[in-house]
């Protein structure tokens, strides 16, 4: 079909949206999209986000953190908000979301908002509560596995082994 | 802005942690209320002064009956800036409300509690502050959700028509858990609470931190009555 004149498209805004799980976790664009439309719909109602949209239109996750670029209709951005921060699970895997910044362009919220990814992980040895446990981590934050589960910690938190 | 929250042992981040990634998204401040069973390890100092936020040293007591509540106030009032009241139960409510000593009184709807206005007058007399709770609205689903929300706007109402002192939290568990104060803020819109109202809610954390302080520092002595510096007789 023909495309639309420029005065009756949509005009769309683009969440610069930031993702982190634990280091064990992986959180694929097809469930992070199928979660997101959940998430809206629960919170919006149908009206509501097909209104806001909330298309993934850009998706990139390594290492247990992600970064997204999600579509919303202009205007529509505060809902489109609301049901990102309902958003905490992801397959089983419990996801911390933040919207860094909105754009008019995926490019201008690419480069103003993303791509702060910062060191890789390594995995250190660490004295975390007076026991040698393994932390994966990364600019001065860990992730400290303990026997089932990780704890969320810091630098400040353990001694380097 | 301050955000009230669960660290290890309670939860599943550390102190340090919260305090980075709330730093990182705005709050001014973190008040950490674990329950009185499974205090936190932290140094509040090193925290501020290596990330640069406020943190609140806080308890939330957690007990079967009034009885064992009233006692652990007691002894929490004098070492913890805020103390709190695990709220969910009828009793419980209904003990913290009336209990000047305590600041807040945490998720007063979750479970089998309730608020009528009753409470909130005794509330408001006694400066005891309501919490509303938004870990349901962000964490929970299907028709749970739908009764959370319900509570959360009986709740609304009532403070609203009492004009009670309230505060707002997410109770975030980990820093996973954890958002920002304009996703709260976004959220609450949608849940018919104004964005100053949540705003407002988050912010009287701090104040309540600040008056405590105040309260518990050594030149106040009572309302009114405070050591200062006099000029010395000639």
């Amino acid at each position: 079909m023909k495309h639309l004149p420029k005065h009756l498209r949509p005009r769309w805004r683009y969440l610069a949206v930031e993702l982190e799980t634990w280091p064990d976790e992986r959180i694929g664009r097809r469930s992070f999209q199928r979660e997101l439309w959940y998430a809206g719909q629960n919170l919006l109602g149908d009206p509501g986000s097909a209104d806001a949209d909330l298309s993934v239109v850009r998706y990139d996750f390594a290492d247990g953190r992600g970064e997204a670029i999600v579509k919303v209709r202009r205007g529509e951005t505060d809902p489109a908000r609301a049901a990102l921060a309902c958003l905490d699970e992801v397959d089983g895997a419990p996801v911390g979301v933040a919207v860094r910044g909105i754009s008019g362009t995926i490019r201008a919220a690419e480069e103003n908002y993303l791509r702060r990814r910062g060191q890789d992980s390594e995995e250190r040895n660490v004295v975390f509560g007076n026991e040698e446990r393994v932390a994966v981590r990364r600019d001065s934050v860990g992730d400290v596995r303990l026997d089932e589960a990780f704890v969320g910690a810091t630098d400040l938190d353990y001694d380097l082994a | 802005m301050y955000e009230a929250v669960r660290a290890h042992p309670d939860g599943k981040s550390t102190v340090a942690r919260f305090a980075k990634r709330a730093a990182d998204y705005g709050y001014e401040g973190v008040v950490v209320r674990n329950h009185d069973g499974s205090r936190a390890d932290y140094d509040p100092e090193r925290i501020q002064a290596e990330y640069g936020i406020d943190v609140v040293a806080g308890v939330e007591i957690k007990a079967d009956d009034p009885q064992g509540a009233s006692g652990a106030v007691g002894n929490h009032r004098s070492s913890d800036t805020i103390v709190a009241v695990h709220g969910g139960t009828n009793r419980l409510n209904r003990f913290a409300v009336e209990q000047p000593k305590v600041d807040v009184l945490s998720h007063p709807m979750r479970g089998d509690g309730d608020i009528n206005h009753v409470l909130v007058k005794a509330a408001v007399e006694n400066g005891v502050r309501l919490e509303f709770d938004l870990s349901g609205a962000l964490r929970e689903s299907g028709g749970h959700r739908v009764r959370i929300l319900q509570s959360l706007r009986k709740l609304r109402e009532i403070v609203a028509h009492y004009d009670a002192p309230y505060v707002v939290s997410a109770e975030p568990t980990s820093h996973l858990e954890l958002r920002a104060p304009r996703e709260l803020k976004a959220l609450g819109e949608q849940l018919g609470f104004s964005s100053e109202f949540v705003e407002d809610g988050l912010a009287e954390w701090g104040r309540l931190a600040e008056r405590n302080r105040h309260v518990h520092s050594e030149s106040f002595i009572e309302p009114g009555v405070e050591r200062g510096r006099y000029e010395e007789d000639a």
